[in-house]
């Protein structure tokens, strides 16, 4: 990728960003209800019309919904995310806070998925006898809701065999089932792919060249046919990541583990839309970020494309 | 070929083992070297400003750390000394408070409790500060302000009566806090900011994971409980772990393997199996309004006396509460708790009786169509009912309802959407006409704040457009109920109200609503207070007990 490439493609980033921003103000401000009403003329407080009028021009939410927009633009733009209107906390503080939990919750597993995956791919390819059900797997994983998973895995993994804790567990602990969850959604895509492209590639003249070379099977497989194979999947991986985002949702909240996920949740609940601005920007951010990872790293595994640019 | 699968078996066996490797870390929850009492809560506390601290969340971890000036008896619901050294002089109409107070009183931060900390503690709880978007107190009205009179003495002033103030200290929304934690803005009692709480209680909050978990200690230098609790001193446990288990099958399962050892909102299907497992099931009565149907009469449809009656004659609660709960969910006989102050018993007025039901329908003029669903003028029955979300299942509540009245012939709706939607049509009569909901509070003034239109007015009687009332006379009475300055007036006036509610057929009560909780058998002491907020002050673990049940 030429620096002009690499440049327009920021600025392609640096746009979406600005359009889901926009997107996502005017869908929250269609919603019906407000995050200060949600707060405030919560029954739990039993305060008058007036008082919240008085509250909602504290905040000034009673300016007009531009005014809102750019204001809250320019705090974002400036590195102020503000204040959650629920809760009155530090946007930046509620991010610092959930961010690692959640960054660790999808690595770990992307990476569980990435490790399944390959194992149902070589398992397709090395024991025919066990195709036919290896190759039902993704579709049977990607059916498996994550909180049925979730729950499952928690009443049997720990409530009943007692192996790991949920409640009271370490940092590493708090991580296995939850990752264990998320993994397996996402790891069918991730399979289904892997295994069609082993498919593909198996079909390619110069495997036949390799073979007839003599080398050993394997030696095939894993030197020749994965590596070529690899890349289809690693394009659907950077997609995968919004299925990442969108499962931590649902894992955090079975798990009540504290992240990205379960402050969605609750801000959405709450219509906390400071929180879910701040939310979409992060999600969207780091979107963008993998996908454009992804394709820097085409040129490294693939010779084809870097000989493609240098032309 | 088969041996080259085994690869794939070996890894996943590994990984097994691996998970293995970290087995049997579970243990009882209180078996560390402290007393810790693991509490499984199902929704982390959204903030500890005390006047907005009425969510169950909130209310439970305010109550571990802060002091009240009076105490009341969860059971009795009389009012007795805490930090103040004896009731309050009230002058006559109920306008002047004065309190007299400890001195030897240490906040957390080693700050003292004074005569001044009281009154700037009331004053923003009574008046509110909006510039840190701090409200006012629902439970203090009519402040004015309040007075240092010596070095152990207060003076309250009220614009109007406010007889309801003395119960109102002794509430966790009136919890004390230092001159230091008073002085922040709304942003200061948020998630993130628990340690920076200061109170003066016989726990400390010592650390907070954001949305996931708290640690409270036992404050050692504790001695000054309420007067009337015979455990003075420190707490008996050395903490209480407080930790989110949003999903109730976690909350279970974490109390049935031995994880937690306390866990509040214990649905009641599950109460059964819980026992079954050993484990101890506790419930509260919230002592105030139950949990009920009211109706906005000001609809069109339900401005007729008859159809009110007709639905609370259509109802049959005795089906929903077996169908749906347990003995913790006592049948309701009045708007307010039998155990709630002022209770007079109305259930003639709440009588199952579907062909009365059928007849009152007739008679007003709603005849059945082909669907079954009567109409008149070409407007068919249909309500509108609010999902109220944090009361016990609601949707199966309103399910059964549904079922029941189709059968007289009104078809039930149930307003769709989370508690922000709810909230906010809730508060339109176009959208919801029943209103499903509850209100915990010990004092006679509770009605004031389910039905006044100042406060939640669920019943909507204010018109906001045209600012007229739907019922002047039940506004005066609530009004009554919470500036009369004689005991005995306030009752009078809450038994009218009451019957007000039941003879103009304004609402259908359906069951004392309770907090339940799940208990380890070897936990004793664990109390509520007066409207069902745990209290870990007398808890202590049974170690026999607690080896018995492993």
């Amino acid at each position: 990728m030429t620096a002009r490439q690499l440049w327009l493609r920021i600025g392609q980033a640096l746009l979406v960003l600005l359009a889901t921003y926009t997107l996502a103000f005017i869908l929250l401000s269609a919603l019906p209800s407000d995050a200060i009403m949600a707060r405030y003329a919560s029954p739990d407080l039993g305060l008058s019309s007036d008082e919240i009028n008085a509250i909602r021009a504290e905040y000034g939410a009673d300016k007009p919904l531009i005014v809102q927009y750019f204001t809250s633009l320019f705090g974002f733009l400036t590195g102020n995310f503000g204040y959650s209107v629920q809760t009155g906390a530090s946007i930046a503080s509620m991010v610092a806070e959930a961010l690692p939990g959640t960054l660790a919750l999808a690595i770990s597993a992307f990476v569980l998925a990435c490790i399944w995956a390959l194992l149902i791919a070589v398992a397709a390819s090395f024991s025919r006898g066990l195709r036919g059900f290896v190759l039902g797997l993704p579709s049977l994983m990607v059916s498996l809701p994550s909180f049925w998973i979730g729950i499952i895995l928690i009443q049997l993994v720990s409530f009943k065999l007692g192996w790991v804790p949920v409640i009271g567990a370490s940092p590493v602990q708090s991580l296995i089932l939850p990752a264990l969850t998320l993994s397996i959604p996402i790891a069918a895509p991730l399979a289904q792919v892997l295994v069609r492209s082993i498919e593909d590639v198996e079909r390619q003249p110069f495997i036949s060249v390799v073979k007839a070379r003599g080398a050993s099977r394997s030696r095939i497989f894993f030197g020749n046919v994965l590596r070529n194979a690899i890349l289809p999947a690693l394009t659907i991986a950077g997609v995968l990541f919004g299925e990442l985002v969108g499962g931590a949702v649902v894992t955090e909240a079975v798990f009540g583990r504290a992240g990205i996920g379960q402050m969605t949740v609750n801000a959405v609940a709450n219509r906390d839309t400071p929180v879910l601005m701040a939310v979409v920007v992060i999600a969207a951010t780091l979107y963008v970020l993998i996908n454009l990872l992804v394709d820097l790293l085409h040129p490294v595994l693939d010779p084809r494309v870097r000989r493609k640019e240098r032309a | 070929m088969k041996k080259r699968a085994m690869p794939l078996s070996s890894i996943v066996l590994a990984l097994l083992l691996g998970v293995t490797a970290c087995g049997n870390v579970t243990q009882h929850a209180s078996e560390a070297e402290d007393d810790i009492v693991t509490y499984l809560e199902p929704n982390f506390f959204k903030t500890l400003y005390p006047p907005s601290a009425g969510f169950y969340a909130n209310g439970g971890v305010l109550n571990q750390v802060t002091d009240r000036l009076l105490y009341q008896d969860p059971e009795t619901l009389e009012l007795s000394p805490w930090i103040a050294t004896k009731l309050p002089e009230v002058n006559e109409d109920a306008t002047e408070y004065t309190f007299d107070i400890r001195t030897d009183v240490t906040y957390s931060d080693g700050s003292p409790l004074t005569a001044e900390n009281v009154v700037k503690n009331f004053d923003l709880y009574g008046k509110g500060d909006k510039s840190r978007k701090l409200t006012s107190s629902e439970q203090i009205t009519n402040y004015d302000h309040g007075e240092v009179v010596d070095e152990d003495t207060v003076r309250f002033f009220f614009s109007e009566p406010a007889p309801g103030f003395a119960q109102a200290t002794s509430s966790f929304n009136a919890g004390l806090l230092s001159d230091a934690t008073l002085d922040k803005d709304t942003t200061g009692f948020a998630p993130g900011k628990a340690t920076e709480i200061i109170g003066s209680g016989p726990f400390v909050i010592e650390d907070e994971q954001m949305n996931s978990s708290l640690t409270m200690k036992a404050r050692e230098d504790y001695d000054w409980a309420p007067a009337e609790s015979e455990h003075q001193g420190r707490a008996y446990i050395d903490g209480i772990k407080y930790v989110l288990a949003a999903e109730e099958s976690v909350r279970t399962g974490g109390l049935v393997s031995g994880q937690g050892d306390i866990a509040r909102q214990i649905e009641a299907p599950v109460e059964k199996h819980l026992q079954e497992q050993g484990l101890t099931i506790s419930s509260h009565s919230t002592n105030g309004v139950t949990n009920q149907l009211a109706f906005r009469f000001r609809d069109p449809r339900l401005s007729d006396i008859r159809v009110r009656q007709a639905i609370i004659a259509g109802i049959d609660r005795d089906e929903i509460l077996e169908t749906l709960f347990s003995d913790s969910y006592p049948k309701a006989n009045s708007v307010l708790s039998s155990s709630a102050l002022g209770y007079q018993d109305m259930s003639q007025y709440y009588v199952y009786d579907p062909d009365k039901a059928q007849r009152l329908l007739d008679e007003a003029g709603w005849v059945r169509g082909e669907d079954g669903i009567r109409s008149k003028d070409g407007q068919r029955l249909t309500l509108n009912i609010n999902e109220a979300l944090p009361q016990p299942r609601s949707r199966e509540v309103i399910t059964k309802v549904q079922e029941q009245l189709a059968r007289i012939g009104i078809e039930i709706t149930l307003n769709p959407g989370d508690q922000a939607a709810q909230d906010a049509d809730s508060k339109d009569i176009n959208k919801v006409q029943i209103r499903h909901t509850m209100v915990g509070r010990a004092d006679y003034d509770v009605l004031k704040s389910h039905l006044h239109s100042d406060n939640r007015d669920s019943l909507l009687n204010l018109d906001e457009e045209t600012g007229e009332l739907g019922d002047p006379e039940l506004e005066k009475l609530l009004e009554q109920i919470a500036s009369s300055p004689r005991e005995e007036d306030r009752a009078e006036a809450s038994a009218k109200a009451q019957r007000m509610m039941a003879e103009k057929a304004y609402a259908l009560p359906l069951f004392e609503e309770p907090q339940v909780y799940g208990v380890q058998p070897y936990l004793e002491g664990f109390e509520e207070e007066s409207i069902g907020r745990p209290n870990f002050y007398n808890v202590r673990i049974n170690h026999d007990r607690l080896e018995e049940s492993q």
